[in-house]
């Protein structure tokens, strides 16, 4: 052992160092505004009302959130929806789409849901995980 | 999975997404110092709100689980009026300061029985022991629902129509939008209190009967005495002139108050239409019609407003008398237009159609447009 020669730094893969990347990127913000990521929203204002927590760590929850969800959606949801109806309006901006529908079907195997209006939001599934937006 | 068909799989879904964010803040929560119990905390208001939205069906916590209890609905009522009593308290204390809409097509639209959250609202049952106060209490829409409770224990909900935008609240700032609504009905035996509208830092109050418009309530509380209002209108109320949006009621405070200036208007004078100005004005049209349509709506004078107000197509009015508004939030794969036929693929969606909650991993529609 030579005393005064420097620690070799650990080499990490390409692969790695992108995985690494990858898991700093954020998901999309865009299920924030379900049932699920509401309820949450107000039960993190809630206790920031109360001062148990501070508005950062509340990002954090929320930020933790969006990746769970994102990825729960990926991996554990296996059924498929059809549905049909007339387009009111669209919309196409910041790649994301926004649609109005009216009078619109949804089929699913077991059952059908019928709405008057539905709003369609939806983000690039192309490269998810990649984004910030809602 | 070896489940049947007909399972929903919204309830695991979500059980599970909520184990898993909670588990991985556990985490943030220690190195912030925060404590488990409020992890806990944060668990069981997220689980309460979700129950109480009615969103998803056979939604149950674990305690039940462990109750061996079906996925009735039962279950769901019980734990409701427990969870309020949680929930309520806390939003209680939140401070109506932070709620700032900046729509003033708000204060329009707003009405008494107007919900668009039902599911929500209809959980809503104040324990009648409570007093009166407000509550400002978001919904899973992201709304805010202001609840009042008024002294004869009727209770009104009032519903923005907007999201609401958070928070810039200046303190003494000439121009912050507090908008609030404090609606008491008027009974004989109760002093006469607030009927309330308030824009822009204004709060006036004028004992009325409570009406379903805000608008009308504007008029009918100016109607009202006089002598009555002015608890608590603050001070910056007189120096600071209304806002365009108002109307009548601003011109029916005269009496309420000291006599607030005249709305601001920035397109000259010559409102009212004497024979003169029509006479020009005729001639005026004739040359450039084009033009003037065009910019009817920027005169603003007081003729033309009621002309120009129906060009608006606003569907919204028709909608928030009821429930949800349905959303569905996804992904797309590949959207397609051909001519006037589009064709949507869309993936990894939660939906939420007449209130219930809905998912997807794959998802094609067609739509003519």
């Amino acid at each position: 052992m030579r005393p005064g020669r420097p620690a070799k730094l650990p080499v990490f893969s390409k692969d790695a160092l992108r995985f690494a990347s990858f898991a700093a990127i954020m998901a999309y913000q865009l299920y924030r505004n379900t049932t699920l990521g509401n309820s949450l929203q107000e039960s993190l204002d809630e206790l920031i009302q109360s001062q148990q927590i501070t508005p950062q760590l509340a990002l954090q929850v929320l930020l933790q959130f969006d990746k769970a969800i994102n990825t729960a959606l990926a991996n554990r949801v296996r059924n498929r929806v059809n549905f049909r109806g007339s387009l009111n309006t669209y919309r196409f901006c910041d790649n994301v789409w926004t649609f109005v529908l009216n009078d619109v079907e949804f089929r699913e195997v077991t059952d059908l849901v019928k709405v008057d209006k539905v709003k369609i939001v939806a983000c690039d599934g192309k490269n998810t995980g990649s984004n910030a937006a809602e | 999975m070896a489940s049947s068909a007909n399972s929903n799989p919204v309830p695991k879904l979500y059980r599970s997404v909520i184990e898993d964010v909670i588990n991985d803040v556990r985490e943030l929560f220690l190195d912030e110092g925060v404590d488990e119990q409020i992890l806990q905390d944060l668990k069981t208001l997220w689980e309460s709100k979700l129950m109480q939205s009615k969103a998803v069906e056979g939604f149950h916590s674990e305690e039940q689980t462990l109750h061996a209890q079906p996925h009735q609905h039962a279950p769901q009522a019980q734990v409701q009026a427990h969870t309020q009593q949680v929930v309520l308290p806390s939003t209680h204390q939140a401070p109506q300061q932070q709620v700032i809409m900046q729509d003033p097509k708000v204060l329009q639209h707003m009405t008494v029985t107007g919900m668009s959250a039902a599911a929500t609202a209809a959980t809503l049952a104040l324990p009648t022991g409570v007093g009166p106060y407000q509550q400002l209490i978001t919904t899973n829409q992201g709304q805010i629902l202001q609840v009042m409770r008024a002294p004869n224990g009727a209770q009104y909900i009032l519903q923005p129509q907007q999201q609401v935008v958070l928070q810039q609240m200046q303190p003494g700032g000439v121009q912050a939008p507090v908008i609030q609504q404090v609606l008491t009905p008027l009974q004989g035996g109760i002093p006469q209190q607030t009927g309330v509208i308030i824009q822009p830092q204004q709060i006036v109050l004028a004992g009325n009967k409570v009406a379903q418009n805000t608008q009308v309530m504007q008029a009918t509380a100016m109607t009202a005495q006089a002598s009555q209002g002015a608890v608590q209108i603050q001070p910056q109320q007189q120096a600071a002139p209304p806002q365009a949006q108002t109307q009548q009621p601003q011109q029916q405070q005269a009496p309420a108050q000291q006599p607030p200036p005249m709305m601001l208007q920035v397109d000259g004078a010559g409102d009212t239409s004497s024979e003169e100005d029509e006479e020009e004005e005729d001639e005026y049209d004739e040359d450039e019609d084009e033009d003037k349509d065009k910019d009817g709506g920027e005169d603003g004078q007081v003729e033309e407003e009621p002309l120009n107000s129906g060009d608006d197509v606003s569907d919204e009015e028709g909608q928030e008398l009821f429930d949800t508004e349905n959303v569905v939030v996804c992904q797309y794969d590949k959207i397609h237009r051909s001519k006037n036929k589009w064709k949507f693929h869309l993936k990894d969606g939660i939906m939420n159609l007449n209130g219930r909650d809905y998912v997807f991993s794959k998802a094609i529609g067609d739509a003519e447009w």
